[in-house]
């Protein structure tokens, strides 16, 4: 992905060279966070894909705009989350009676360890669905903590919000999850 | 019951964010309580589950073909902004359409189609048929100068030249009498007034007829009889 970065001089798009330049130099590994963001919240990743690169498209439109050019890398991630929200709601809810039979082939099943049921398909489909019923202010720092491990400094950096807040709304995000997915794991002992 | 209030604190303890005073009132019942005993590892399974199933959602690398994409979306930005004329070109093309409208109009229209003859006859004097030509005058003076010799048949296609539809025969004087006026040996406005003095209608007034008188008989036989005065 860093090539993408490199491959841009080629393409310069703002009208002003300079601003162009300075673009590219920021745009190293935006994408790649924007895929991801996206990924977070659309699970799909032909869509997420293509939220990303609505995003960054985006970013460079309006980058002449950007008052404080430093805080570059939490704009596009941003617009990426708010685009992929925008596009779920155009999409609607999703089907909830295939939701139910989910849930109800799982708790059929014996129960397994925390390795075996990451790498289920339902399960992964189950901790999708706990991940989009979250409020979007809980969902964006939860999917930010989970990419590449963030600490809350960077999360709170690209999410453009205080430390604090970003805390307690990492807890409140962790804890409403646990509720909803505890009893997929019931019985299991850790690791 | 009180099991349900450990519960909650099981959960803050997985995600390391336990109040320290609680902390032995928590131990202590766990000391009590053997499924609370457990409820530690559940929660911190459960943690760990839920942490580890989210990663793996945003776990990922786009496609290869995620960034040529993306460089063809952004180039293709580009033209759009190299180009604003684009988004003036409905309105180019309504603008064209509609002049070539008019220019089909204004082709087809009398004036330079040839339908009406008199116009054409000014266009080109020599083509003109033996019922009449026609003579330019340059100036209105002229033009007023000459309305009232033509009566009817003068016509005016363009602002700049005048056209004055001349009867057959008449050109050549039409023509000394527009040089006449223009070198200034005919003043044009006496000319003109002249011709509406001479347009002027005649008035009809009824014949006076004076009383006859009857001479007397003596005079009868003096005068002869066809000297009637009126």
């Amino acid at each position: 992905m860093d090539a993408l970065a490199a491959s841009y001089p080629g393409s310069a798009v703002s009208q002003d060279e300079s601003l162009a330049r300075e673009f590219e130099q920021r745009l190293a590994d935006c994408p790649k966070l924007a895929y991801r963001v996206a990924l977070g919240v659309l699970h799909i990743t032909a869509e997420a894909e293509d939220v990303a690169q609505e995003a960054m498209l985006r970013a460079d439109r309006n980058f002449h705009r950007l008052r404080d050019r430093e805080r570059f890398r939490g704009w596009p991630v941003r617009a990426t989350f708010r685009l992929a929200l925008d596009r779920i709601r155009a999409k609607g809810r999703r089907d909830r009676h295939e939701h139910e039979a989910t849930r109800a082939t799982l708790n059929a099943q014996p129960a397994a360890n925390v390795e075996n049921l990451i790498a289920s398909r339902e399960v992964e489909r189950e901790v999708a669905q706990a991940l989009d019923a979250l409020p979007a202010k809980l969902r964006i720092v939860m999917v930010l903590a989970a990419i590449e491990g963030y600490n809350t400094r960077e999360v709170a950096k690209l999410a453009g919000l205080p430390e604090g807040t970003v805390k307690s709304r990492l807890f409140l995000a962790r804890k409403k999850l646990a509720e909803s997915l505890q009893c997929l794991v019931k019985n299991t002992p850790a690791g | 019951m009180s099991c349900e209030k450990y519960s909650g604190w099981m959960n803050d303890t997985a995600l390391g964010d336990l109040r320290a005073e609680r902390e032995p009132e928590l131990l202590a019942h766990a000391m009590e309580c053997a499924a609370c005993r457990e409820a530690p590892a559940h929660a911190r399974a459960v943690h760990e589950f839920v942490d580890r199933g989210v990663e793996s959602l945003v776990a990922g690398e786009p496609s290869p073909q995620f960034a040529t994409q993306l460089r063809r979306r952004i180039g293709l930005e580009a033209e759009q902004i190299r180009s604003p004329w684009t988004a003036w070109a409905p309105v180019t093309a309504c603008a064209l359409a509609l002049a070539v409208i008019l220019a089909i109009m204004v082709a087809r229209s009398p004036v330079h189609n040839g339908s009406n003859p008199n116009v054409a006859f000014a266009v080109n004097p020599i083509s003109a048929p033996p019922e009449a030509v026609s003579a330019s005058a340059e100036s209105p003076r002229n033009v007023k100068g000459m309305e009232g010799k033509r009566g009817g048949h003068t016509r005016a296609a363009t602002t700049t030249l005048e056209e004055i539809i001349v009867p057959k025969g008449q050109l050549s004087a039409a023509a000394q009498l527009i040089s006449a006026i223009n070198s200034g040996r005919v003043d044009g406005n006496q000319f003109l007034a002249a011709q509406q003095e001479y347009e002027k209608r005649l008035e009809v007034k009824p014949i006076e007829i004076a009383p006859r008188e009857i001479p007397a008989l003596d005079d009868v036989t003096d005068k002869p009889t066809g000297s009637l005065q009126f």
